[in-house]
């Protein structure tokens, strides 16, 4: 499959994501965004059979493409064809009972134990700065037996502690924190993807194991607040194909509503990929 | 830790949020329902601003369903904004502008957070104390909905513990009275007033949702005082042709308003589309800090609904919207 010339680096993160899809599983996106474009293009060439569930109810949708500007829930060409449509207790209940196998969400801050922070940047009971909350994704983060978590590799998004815990990831870190806190055994965060670096966790912290061509292991370091863990070998992301961008701007997101924004673009010099604008 | 006394087993609370809660009172909740839920059939069909005459009060708790841009019952929104209710306590799950609408049009000033854009003017109350939030998330929202539903006073959740949200919120962690194990619970939720915007509600209130929803049902009997904004106003005859499709019974319904394009510039799905332009304006609105001059174009100038979309957006865009609205399979059983 040939590489892609030219990409935005939240393409690149989409990608990889999309080939984490899986057939036979149940995907809880939140909202819409990368989350959802990422398990489209999985569904689409990697795993047809895997399904996806979204916050108001609906049960493994195949949607009318393209959505209508903000309109990637409740919507009718959002819920299209779904084998059921529920509410949003139905979504969290069947949440509850084991029924999603991976979340994936998108977040403004993570931590070493991928704790989510939506809320509020600085000191809640003092000065700070204020966004959406939690929305679903606490319920994602806490139900699904596995998240996958995307973001920006930068400074302010990778921290060593969260200011706020908007949705849980190992909380403290310790063994059983989760189960403590009353939440499902055996669940909890699982990937980070961000444009430059996939991590996973060892005993419950963030541990780079993937970097993207275009930026080198210290690169990635460079933007955490902390030293993540590292693994002994640092694997290289495979470019996004041709084949996933041309799918991704020409039947997924047509109008450009997530593939367009942000994110340096990523060129292909004719020797190595390199950052530019 | 506290304690309470069992004969089988302590039940005890290991944390306890500090954020404050609607107050839960599950018998006065029934009081409420045998004094005043009329359970007989007797008509309920009125205008907007006489529903949100009798049925918003200053300083009430309201829950609406679904947002202003999906299915959400603007019409009556934008009544309450033209009333200028004060001081409402919002259940602000699930919503892109409708909490900075509404705190912008000086109507509400107590927000439960599932989610919403924390716009400037929000940030704003925030700060100089004027805007008081409490944390929960959009599920654990509608979950408090559906223990307010139940009739019970709280309800345990598999979600919410361990956060920070938590900690600014009405929820406890208990030790499991049946299994000892770690357990949140959360307080149920009976809002003051609902208000909802469905597909088709005959004129006692029986009402039908077509389409996905967040928490539609528990949000009507859940709540104390509840109005129903229709697109279409059916025959009971049609209601009872068809009873499995009843998403709402009349004896929760206090009030039911015909709103044709009731969610403009939002979706009615499988009726009409969103109005892309206008609901951009709103989020554009909200982000620049202009809800106000928002408010003056879109609401305040205007007696009705219908009479804004009259004047302010016309027959062939309306049409145009529905047309656009090419799926019908599943919204007209």
């Amino acid at each position: 499959m040939s590489r892609a010339e030219a990409f935005s680096e939240r393409e690149a993160a989409m990608c990889t994501v999309a080939r984490m899809v899986e057939d036979g599983k149940t995907y809880w996106v939140a909202g819409g965004g990368t989350p959802l474009y990422s398990t489209l293009l999985g569904k689409r060439l990697y795993a047809p059979m895997a399904q996806y569930i979204t916050e108001d109810g609906v049960v493994a949708p195949e949607p009318s493409l393209p959505f209508e500007p903000m309109m990637t829930m409740v919507a009718s060409r959002s819920a299209h064809r779904a084998l059921a449509w529920g509410t949003m207790n139905s979504a969290g209940l069947d949440a509850q009972l084991g029924f999603m196998d991976v979340g994936i969400l998108n977040t403004l801050q993570v931590d070493q134990h991928g704790n989510i922070n939506s809320t509020a940047l600085g000191e809640y009971d003092g000065d700070h700065r204020r966004f959406g909350g939690p929305g679903g994704a606490d319920t994602i983060a806490a139900c699904c037996w596995r998240t996958i978590l995307m973001t920006d590799q930068q400074k302010r998004k990778f921290v060593r502690q969260v200011d706020f815990i908007s949705s849980p990831g190992y909380l403290d870190g310790s063994p059983g924190a989760r189960e403590r806190a009353g939440l499902p055994r055996g669940t909890g965060p699982w990937r980070v993807v961000t444009p430059w670096a996939t991590y996973d966790y060892l005993d419950r912290r963030l541990r780079l194991i993937a970097h993207a061509p275009w930026v080198t292991v210290e690169d990635i370091l460079n933007e955490c607040e902390w030293l993540p863990l590292v693994a002994d070998e640092v694997a290289v992301i495979d470019p996004p194909t041709e084949e996933e961008v041309q799918i991704l701007r020409a039947e997924l997101d047509v109008r450009g509503q997530t593939t367009d924004a942000a994110g340096e673009w990523i060129i292909w010099d004719g020797e190595r990929y390199v950052r530019g604008t | 830790m506290t304690s309470v006394d069992s004969p089988h087993r302590a039940l005890k609370v290991l944390e306890a949020g500090e954020g404050a809660f609607h107050p839960v009172d599950v018998d006065g909740f029934r009081e409420w329902v045998r004094d005043h839920k009329d359970r007989s059939l007797t008509p309920r069909l009125m205008t907007e601003r006489e529903a949100v005459e009798r049925f918003v009060d200053d300083g009430d708790y309201l829950a609406y369903d679904c947002n202003y841009i999906m299915r959400g019952p603007n019409s009556l929104l934008n009544e309450i904004i033209r009333q200028k209710k004060k001081e409402l306590w919002l259940c602000g799950k699930f919503t892109y502008v409708d909490v900075s609408l509404l705190v912008g049009a000086g109507v509400a000033n107590r927000i439960d957070c599932g989610f919403f854009i924390a716009a400037p003017n929000v940030q704003r109350g925030v700060r100089d104390g004027s805007v008081t939030i409490h944390e929960y998330s959009n599920v654990i929202m509608t979950l408090r909905l559906r223990a307010g539903a139940m009739g019970v006073s709280f309800l345990p959740v598999r979600s919410f513990g361990g956060t920070t949200g938590f900690v600014h919120s009405g929820a406890r962690l208990i030790e499991d009275p049946y299994t000892g194990d770690p357990t949140v619970v959360v307080p149920a939720l009976n809002p003051d007033v609902a208000i909802v915007h469905v597909n088709q509600a005959d004129i006692y209130g029986n009402a039908r949702v077509f389409g996905t929803g967040i928490a539609h049902v528990e949000s009507a009997l859940a709540s104390r005082k509840v109005i129903i904004s229709a697109e279409e106003i059916i025959d009971t005859e049609e209601i009872r042709r068809n009873p499995g499709l009843t998403s709402i019974p009349y004896y929760a319904v206090d009030a039911v308003v015909e709103a044709p394009h009731g969610a403009y510039p939002g979706t009615c799905p499988g009726y009409y589309s969103s109005d892309s332009a206008a609901v951009m304006e709103i989020f554009q609105a909200i982000r620049s800090d202009t809800v106000g001059e928002y408010i003056e174009k879109w609401i305040t100038p205007f007696e009705t609904h219908a009479e804004m979309l009259h004047a302010r957006v016309g027959v062939a865009k309306l049409l145009e919207l529905r047309s656009q609205e090419s799926i019908r399979e599943g919204y007209h059983p």
